[in-house]
């Protein structure tokens, strides 16, 4: 680590040590659960594991093995160290493996995410039918954050720990193993698996699987066969087992068999088999003999044939020999599946005028993002913003969008005809309303790393600038040196200086004038030279020059007579031009006729037949395959005319943009605040009292009946004593001492108190019942309201509303005092279900920034450690870039604002109620700038400790990508929260949160201080740090090479790891203006009805030549509509009802018909309104899109069902229905 | 329950607001069966009539024994009592159909078949609960609350004679440790912490919860409770009188004693289900094999055919329905299945019912087709009646329902009381619950009418479903019933969860004996 890092990090901790002690001191003083701060320091994984699983020791041992050898065989080496009780403290078999198992997974998750505490519900031990024990792992949903290879390890290390135990195997009974099939295909039908086992896999497994797999339910969806079964507690799908299963051994097979190779005692011989695919074909085969070393064999060579995409990857264009056309990656279509109203499809699968691939890392770019120009985000109507999520073709699934102004805009057709390419994001809001037509959607920028992360193999590269000036410095000329002169400019070079170029160094033409000729085909590009023949050249202001003697002039336009194959020539192309009546009008031609073999004074000494027969054969432009592909208009052989070109060319001309990405709109960005629904603002219970808002004030006057005292309610509350007077309360301190109380449990039975054990388990001895910790009791709201109001000082008009909660969902059902609601009412902020006050943003990455995009003075960053920028000049001027720190974020402006209301509701609450000084006394929010926060990702429990750098308009939070990835986050959409730092530390508490599955998630029980690169997600360590590609890398491309083989000539941050510069040189390719450039939010946020945006989302499909809007609105109806209305119809016929007096709610319909409960009236749940709100729209979307007859009929049979069930037959209104 | 029919029969007579002689109700309640003397006395009573007499009585009962003996065949006398389950399953006929049917290579073209001779003026069909066409519900609330209120009313009507009822709210009020009785519909059923089982029951007042100990014998009859269906329970209150100990328990159930009536004639029919004409499965030899038969000697008396729904596949019945079909217009299906349709003698008098995969709404009481689809199917004549719908041929009366309750039953109750390989068991819970889908809120879809037409008013002779693909069949209370099998070869879907349909089936029913003979054509 460089010194400056170091300094760095202990800027952080000594800030954090200082807040630390302040928020001890306010403990120390509170009403809160417990006298200290909850949220323990780990500074790094060890810690992280062992905080997380509460198991002491783990911590240690973990750091001893750590430097020897990797985590998974750590994981594996910690098993012996339960089983001989070196580490843990249990005495049962159960208990040993159970802890290892949990170990093991926090290991593999890197101690953050909630896995290991809320996926493995417990380890049990049953009997075989032989009589034999054997171990049952019972998992649960959230073992999905674990991710397959912890999931698949799971299982390994219990089966290590079930034979150094020597416990047997598993023998599943025949009906289990249905059921394992059954409950499989079930989940997956349900909720969806990554990856779907066939049937005979699942039995497989289950057959050879030496440990039993079990769950809780989590779905309603119950199996039809191998129901009841005496070992398996529900009919229900078990989550966490399915996904173990599948995604994890199933998936992750040549993973585990690698560390079983390595032990002795546990032998899976099976999964072989699993690996070669080969189940059902020798099922019988069970020696180790030949056939098994055959089956080795293969797998070695599938290993190598799946990095070339050979087989199975069905996305990859196999390279033969005999097919003639150009290198190209195979459309994919998935990302179109579950299309939704209102959200666009930008680009229909590998498309032309799709987004063109660039390779390139900006700077606000990588783990999982896509840039975009922002002139593009604002001409496909504002759909794309900073931040938003699309579904893409390639390389991943889904990418974060992020501007990016240092590539290609979009081309357009303007309603004059006019066809100009966008460079500006200005223009484009000027150009927006007279666009009729967008013919390219400009540049797509992917980094290097994304193919590495996916395994995608490189797609061929766009011909762009950085590599032409590499092809270019090849040819020998001196690019360093023109470089430099200030009478060239490379990237934007006139017309004359680029034909120089190509022909005085043979060079490829410059890419600025080399057009998109392989999406015109042979017959276009001829129909063009034809045109250029019989072209004029006009002066420069427009009027054409009759004179024949001038005809052969070379300044001047060249007007070109119109016809429709010209026009779609020049148009694909993407030759800017203009339209004048019957002619069109290109300006700087002259590149545009040399190309064509033309000479200046356009003459060609080439005809038709002198091109090739491979050349005229080249290609097929779009695949037969695609979807809008019409074969009338791409009639015959030689779609693609570069070769031809190339032909008749004096220069070489390389493919454009041979890489088209298709992608649609996945969720919009976010920057919102977090509240619970209803907002909450402080955790104390008031049962039904405040009615449906859970007002506190309302509450304090309500009463059941006349009779009762207003303000009383029954609710569960905390049981505790004070250990020194013995008075009982449901405080977390006694009233009468101040000391902290503790604990009753009392037998639900015979009502005797119970102490809990060493585990905190609090059993009746006699009635073997869970005792409670809870009672029910009368509260005396008035009082309580008073009290508090009083303690903090603050009168009821000093907020709206002060809202509470109907009950406590925690064990042991501790209030929150109700002073700290008050003053969050106060400063309108509201409370997590663990007490803390959030703010949701969507994550992006960047990793250098200007002082200016985040509206703060160079100053400040210099007192944050920015001494210099990025190039190594002092940092003084607001345009310098800068590089950022790993652990410091950007927030949204409102992110920024919800701070400051946080920071004042904190210094409120230390002085009001702590009776502490101020901590934050913010006046601008500039002054935030340096503060810390917690930055905290669902399914996780740690937090990680950011520092606020700056702000932006964008609705998204930027951090540099390690300290996301800490989060375990990446890019593509995700989003996640940030909280005050002081606010966490004072108000954050593990006794308020749920009591049930997943509670424990999305919670900070631990708090990391600092980023250890090792330590993270290593997706980010696939992200590339370099200032520019080299030429091999290119020329790869066109190879359609695996990524790996070109890891010699690319830098990807991994390599940085553990060395001096592991924490800095995140280079990037380009620049970007600001991070922030383009529309603030998405017009999906901003357009109001479901309506609207499905009418904005067909206008842009219209609009957009890659996009095939019959499809779009075939997919809109047949992903959104027909489930929509399908559901409510099913739902109508089975529906609750309510009602609406009391909110009482009914399975069925009360044969009183009225309300049971109070008398009042009941009423559905689902309306006539609610079934058929779609319809009327699908019908028309359906007509006027040129839906499927299949579609149409599905919409009209449903029609007829909704009137059925919904009209009279006896007094039917004539209506439309009857005329269709 | 002897003892309290004659009570029964007054408060009957009531509630339809007749008055009767003391001696022409003893006469009722002496009556074989009862029940059914009393409504057919009803029937026939005259228009302007306010008491049942002793002499018309008579005269019903007269007529009732003659028919009796009319239709009675000797060696094949009904046994009141016989045992459900061992009403004597009728034998499949495995003989090879290739020797049954003449080679289906040189059949005459359908049109060219002419009908058969027989005496159309000895038919007889009649219709009831039929609704299509007569869907009045309009989705508001009060339609749900009165349709079942109609089925509670309904099937109360059943219970009353069995134990006295007293309304819900009557009995919070009684004191502690009385004998209570009370007819409701299953609000709700949950197992206590102790293994006992607390049934709450409404009727129109309000709710009730009752206790069935977990030792007693009716227990079991607890397990196969499906919520919404009307039950009648016996037995004592608490202490505090907050709730019923069970004693007993009543399902409105067909009566042991249930005589079903027959043809006077021996014709047949052929009762089916499941054709999915339009899936890339449906078995068309098999069917060309079937009307084939048709037209044989053998099947001269098959003049009636009875279709319990999914005449065709449909259109998105589930995701990606359009690849597995072999016709993907819903209309060109139609069309399909009426050219289907003409090769069965000409002269049959064909009856269908729609299932879920046609196209009419899922929600039951499904009504039949519109006019639209009723244009497609021009052969025969052929009728659409609603699901489920009442058919009675020459006197047989034959319930079909299309069953997609079905499979909550199976799902809901012990695997011994219904599963997929003997579905009757299944169709005898529903006689047993007299509704053929009684559970609301689960699988099943529900349209509020203006009436609940899912109960059987009437029990049935026969009892005729399909939707699940299987054939079965059996006697519970001498109702037949019967699930007939399909013409869908087993699809990729049915594959996955290991369901191995009975396809090719034609069951062949005796109306004159109500015996029944299950042919093979796969």
């Amino acid at each position: 680590m460089r010194e400056a890092d170091e300094r760095y990090f202990e800027t952080l901790e000594t800030e954090l040590d200082a807040a630390m002690a302040v928020a001890e001191r306010a403990r120390e003083r509170g009403g809160d659960p417990k006298p200290e701060v909850e949220i323990p320091t780990a500074r790094d994984m060890a810690d992280r594991v062992e905080n997380i699983l509460g198991i002491d020791g783990v911590a240690e041992r973990v750091r001893e093995l750590e430097g020897e050898m990797s985590r998974e065989e750590a994981a594996l080496e910690l098993v012996d160290d339960f089983v001989d009780g070196s580490v843990g403290d249990y005495d049962t078999r159960e208990g040993k493996i159970e802890g290892a198992v949990r170990t093991a997974v926090a290991l593999l998750t890197e101690g953050v995410v909630a896995a290991p505490i809320e996926g493995i519900d417990r380890v049990e031990l049953l009997e075989n039918d032989d009589g034999t024990e054997f171990i049952n792992v019972y998992y649960a949903g959230p073992i999905r954050s674990a991710g397959g290879t912890a999931q698949a390890l799971s299982v390994l290390v219990a089966d290590y720990a079930r034979a150094l135990l020597g416990i047997e195997q598993y023998e599943a009974r025949q009906e289990e193993i249905g059921r394992y099939a059954e409950e499989i295909d079930l989940y997956d039908k349900d909720t969806g698996l990554q990856y779907s086992p066939k049937e005979k896999e699942t039995k497989f497994i289950a057959e050879h699987m030496p440990i039993m797999l079990d769950g809780e339910a989590t779905g309603d969806e119950e199996v039809s066969g191998y129901r009841d079964l005496e070992r398996v507690d529900s009919n229900s799908a078990r989550g966490g087992m399915c996904l173990v299963l599948a995604e994890g051994i199933a998936l992750k097979a040549p993973k585990i068999q690698r560390y079983t190779r390595n032990l002795d005692e546990v032998d899976w011989p099976w999964l072989q088999d699993l690996i070669d695919g080969t189940i059902g074909e020798s099922e019988s085969e069970a020696d180790d003999g030949a056939a098994s070393d055959d089956a080795s064999g293969d797998a070695a060579g599938d290993a190598d044939g799946e990095s070339g995409g050979a087989d199975g990857d069905d996305e990859v264009a196999d390279e033969s020999e005999e097919r003639p056309g150009p290198p190209r990656v195979d459309p994919a279509k998935k990302y179109l599946r579950d299309l939704i109203a209102g959200r666009p499809v930008f680009s229909h699968p590998s498309k032309s005028g799709g987004f063109r691939l660039r390779y390139g890392r900006a700077r606000n770019h990588g783990f999982a993002t896509a840039g975009v120009h922002p002139a593009t985000m604002h001409l496909v109507d504002d759909f794309l913003a900073t931040g938003t999520q699309i579904k893409t073709e390639r390389p991943g699934k889904a990418a974060g969008v992020v501007p990016v102004d240092t590539i290609e805009g979009p081309t357009v057709r303007l309603a004059n005809g006019d066809v100009r390419r966008i460079d500006d994001a200005e223009e484009a809001l000027e150009v927006r309303n007279g666009v009729e037509k967008i013919l390219d959607l400009g540049e797509y920028l992917v980094n290097f790393g994304e193919f590495v992360e996916n395994n995608h193999p490189l797609a061929p590269a766009s011909y762009t600038v950085e590599w032409w000036e590499q092809d270019f410095e090849a040819a020998g000329a001196d690019v360093a040196a023109m470089r430099d002169s200030p009478h060239i400019d490379l990237a934007d070079p006139s017309a004359d200086e680029a034909l120089e170029w190509a022909t005085e160094y043979d060079a490829p033409l410059h890419p600025k004038y080399t057009y998109l000729w392989h999406d015109v085909s042979v017959e276009q590009m001829a129909a063009l030279a034809d045109a250029i023949e019989g072209a004029e050249v006009a002066a420069t202001d427009g009027a054409v020059v009759r004179d024949d003697g001038d005809r052969r002039a070379t300044t001047g336009d060249l007007v070109l007579s119109r016809s429709g194959p010209v026009q779609t020539a020049l148009e694909h192309l993407l030759v800017e031009h203009t339209q004048d009546g019957d002619r069109l009008v290109v300006s700087d031609w002259l590149p545009l006729v040399r190309t064509l073999g033309f000479s200046r004074s356009l003459e060609r000494d080439w005809t038709r037949s002198d091109i090739s027969e491979r050349a005229k054969t080249y290609g097929e432009g779009e695949a037969t395959d695609a979807i809008g592909y019409s074969p009338e208009e791409n009639d015959g052989d030689g779609l693609n005319a570069v070769l031809a070109v190339n032909e008749v060319s004096p220069f070489e001309v390389r493919e454009r943009a041979p890489t088209r990405i298709g992608n649609r709109m996945g969720r919009p960005e976010k920057s919102e605040r977090r509240d619970l629904s209803p907002a909450v603002h402080t955790l104390f219970p008031i049962g039904e009292a405040g009615g449906s808002q859970r007002s506190v004030a309302d509450a304090t006057k309500h009463a059941d009946s006349m009779s009762e005292t207003p303000g009383r309610v029954d609710v569960e509350v905390a049981h505790r004593r004070c250990p020194a007077c013995g008075t009982e309360t449901h405080e977390a301190r006694c009233p009468e001492c101040d000391q902290i109380a503790e604990t009753v449990y009392v037998c639900p039975d015979c009502e005797m108190e119970v102490e809990p054990d060493e585990s905190g388990r609090a059993e009746c001895g006699r009635c073997e019942t869970l005792a409670s910790p809870t009672q029910y009791k009368e509260l005396d709201l008035q009082s309580i309201y008073r009290d508090a109001l009083e303690t903090v000082g603050e009168r009821e008009t000093a907020f709206e509303k002060l809202k509470a909660v109907k009950g406590l969902t925690s064990a042991e059902k501790l209030p929150e005092p109700m002073e700290k609601g008050v003053l969050r009412a106060k400063h309108d902020v509201s409370a997590f279900k663990d007490g803390t006050v959030r703010y949701d943003m969507t994550d992006l990455p960047v990793t250098a920034v200007r002082p200016a995009e985040l509206d703060v003075e160079p100053d400040r960053l210099r007192h944050l450690g920015y001494e210099t920028d990025i190039h190594g000049d002092p940092l003084t001027r607001a345009d310098q870039l800068v590089e950022l720190k790993v652990q410091d974020i950007v927030l949204s402006d409102g992110a920024a604002e919800h701070m400051l209301k946080t920071a004042d509701f904190v210094d409120d609450l230390l002085e009001q109620y702590y009776g502490l000084g101020p901590y934050y006394e913010f006046e601008e929010r500039e002054e935030l700038v340096g503060e810390l926060v917690f930055g905290m990702a669902p399914h996780t429990s740690a937090a990680t400790v950011g520092r606020v750098v700056g702000f932006t308009s964008a609705a998204v939070g930027y951090a540099h990508p390690y300290f996301h990835a800490a989060k375990r986050r990446n890019c593509d959409g995700d989003e996640d929260c940030v909280m005050l730092l002081m606010d966490g530390l004072l108000n954050f508490s593990k006794s308020y949160l749920p009591d049930k599955r997943g509670g424990q998630m999305d919670a900070p029980l631990v708090m990391s201080s600092r980023i250890d690169p090792s330590e993270i997600d290593d997706e980010a360590h696939n992200m590339d740090i370099m200032d520019t590609y080299p030429r091999e890398f290119y020329e790869a491309t066109r190879e359609l090479a695996d990524p790996a083989e070109v890891e010699d000539v690319m830098k990807i941050a991994e390599e940085t790891l553990g060395t001096d510069r592991e924490y800095t040189d995140f280079r990037h390719t380009h620049d970007t203006t600001n991070i922030a450039a383009g529309p603030d939010l998405s017009a999906y946020k901003t357009l109001g009805s479901m309506e609207d945006k499905m009418d904005a989302q067909l206008s842009i499909s219209r609009k957009l030549r890659a996009v095939v809007e019959s499809d779009v609105a075939e997919r809109i109806i047949e992903y959104h509509f027909l489930p929509d209305l399908i559901g409510n119809l099913r739902a109508f016929s089975r529906q609750e009802v309510r009602c609406l007096d009391c909110g009482e709610s009914y399975r069925r319909m009360p044969l009183t018909g009225d309300c049971r409960e109070c008398g009042g009236r009941v009423n559905l749940t689902v309306h006539e309104g609610s079934v058929n709100k779609y319809i009327d729209t699908a019908i028309r979307v359906a007509d006027e899109f040129g839906a499927r007859d299949y579609t149409k009929q599905r919409l009209k049979i449903l029609e007829r069902s909704i009137e059925s069930v919904f009209e009279n037959d006896h007094n039917k209104q004539s209506g439309i229905a009857d005329f269709m | 329950m002897p003892l309290s029919t004659p009570a029964r029969i007054v408060s009957e007579l009531a509630s339809r607001g007749y008055n009767a002689e003391r001696e022409a109700v003893t006469r009722l309640a002496d009556a074989p069966d009862s029940a059914a003397a009393l409504e057919r006395a009803l029937e026939t009573v005259p228009d302007d009539a306010l008491k049942l007499t002793v002499a018309h009585v008579d005269s019903v009962l007269d007529r009732e024994e003659s028919r009796a003996d009319a239709t009675a065949r000797p060696g094949n006398s009904p046994q009141p009592n016989a045992t459900p389950t061992d009403g004597g399953d009728p034998s499949v006929s495995t003989g090879t159909a290739a020797s049954q049917s003449p080679d289906s290579h040189d059949r005459a073209p359908p049109e060219t078949r002419g009908s058969r001779d027989v005496d159309l003026s000895k038919r007889a069909i009649e219709v009831a609960n039929d609704m299509t066409g007569n869907s009045t519900g309009t989705g508001e609330y009060q339609d749900f609350v009165t349709v079942f209120r109609d089925r509670y009313e309904k099937l109360a009507g059943n219970l009353r004679g069995r134990v006295n009822h007293r309304p819900t709210d009557a009995i919070q009020n009684m004191a502690g440790g009385s004998e209570a009785a009370l007819i409701g519909m299953v609000s709700d059923i949950r197992s206590t912490a102790s293994g006992h089982w607390l049934v709450e029951l409404e009727d129109t007042n309000g709710t009730f919860p009752c206790l069935v100990m977990k030792d007693r014998p009716i227990a079991d009859l607890v397990q196969q409770l499906l919520l919404d269906e009307v039950i009648a329970v016996d037995g004592t209150l608490a202490d505090d009188a907050g709730i019923l100990f069970v004693d007993s328990l009543h399902f409105p159930d067909v009566p042991r004693t249930h005589k079903p009536s027959t043809a006077d004639r021996h014709v047949q029919a052929a009762l089916i289900s499941d054709v999915h004409v339009g899936s890339q499965e449906f078995m068309a030899d098999a069917w060309h094999r079937f009307t084939d038969w048709l037209h044989t000697p053998e099947a001269e008396h098959v003049e009636y055919l009875l279709i319990a729904g999914d005449m065709v596949e449909g259109v998105g019945v589930y995701p990606e329905q359009d690849k597995e079909l072999d016709i993907v217009d819903i209309y060109e299906q139609y069309e399909a299945f009426s050219e289907y349709l003409k090769e069965v003698p000409g002269d049959m008098e064909i009856r269908m019912i729609p299932g879920n995969h046609d196209a009419v709404r899922l929600a039951e009481p499904q009504p039949g087709f519109d006019e639209e689809l009723r244009g497609i199917m021009t052969a025969h004549d052929a009728r659409v009646h609603s699901n489920p719908a009442l058919v009675t041929v020459e006197g047989v009366t034959i319930l079909m329902y299309h069953g997609v309750s079905l499979d909550e039953v199976i799902a809901e109750l012990p695997d011994e009381e219904a599963n997929y390989d003997e579905p009757h068991k299944a169709m005898y819970q529903l006689l047993k619950k007299r509704h053929v889908a009684p559970q609301y809120g689960g699988h099943t879809r529900l349209a509020p009418e203006d009436r609940d037409y899912l109960v059987m008013e009437e029990v049935p002779d026969v009892f005729h479903t399909g939707h699940v693909h299987k054939l079965g069949w059996g006697k519970y209370h001498n109702v037949l019933a019967l699930n007939s099998g399909c013409w869908q070869a087993q699809t990729e879907f049915q594959k996955s969860v290991n369901i191995d349909p009975d396809a090719g089936f034609a069951p062949i029913l005796d109306l004159d004996t109500l015996d029944m003979t299950v042919r093979k054509f796969a």
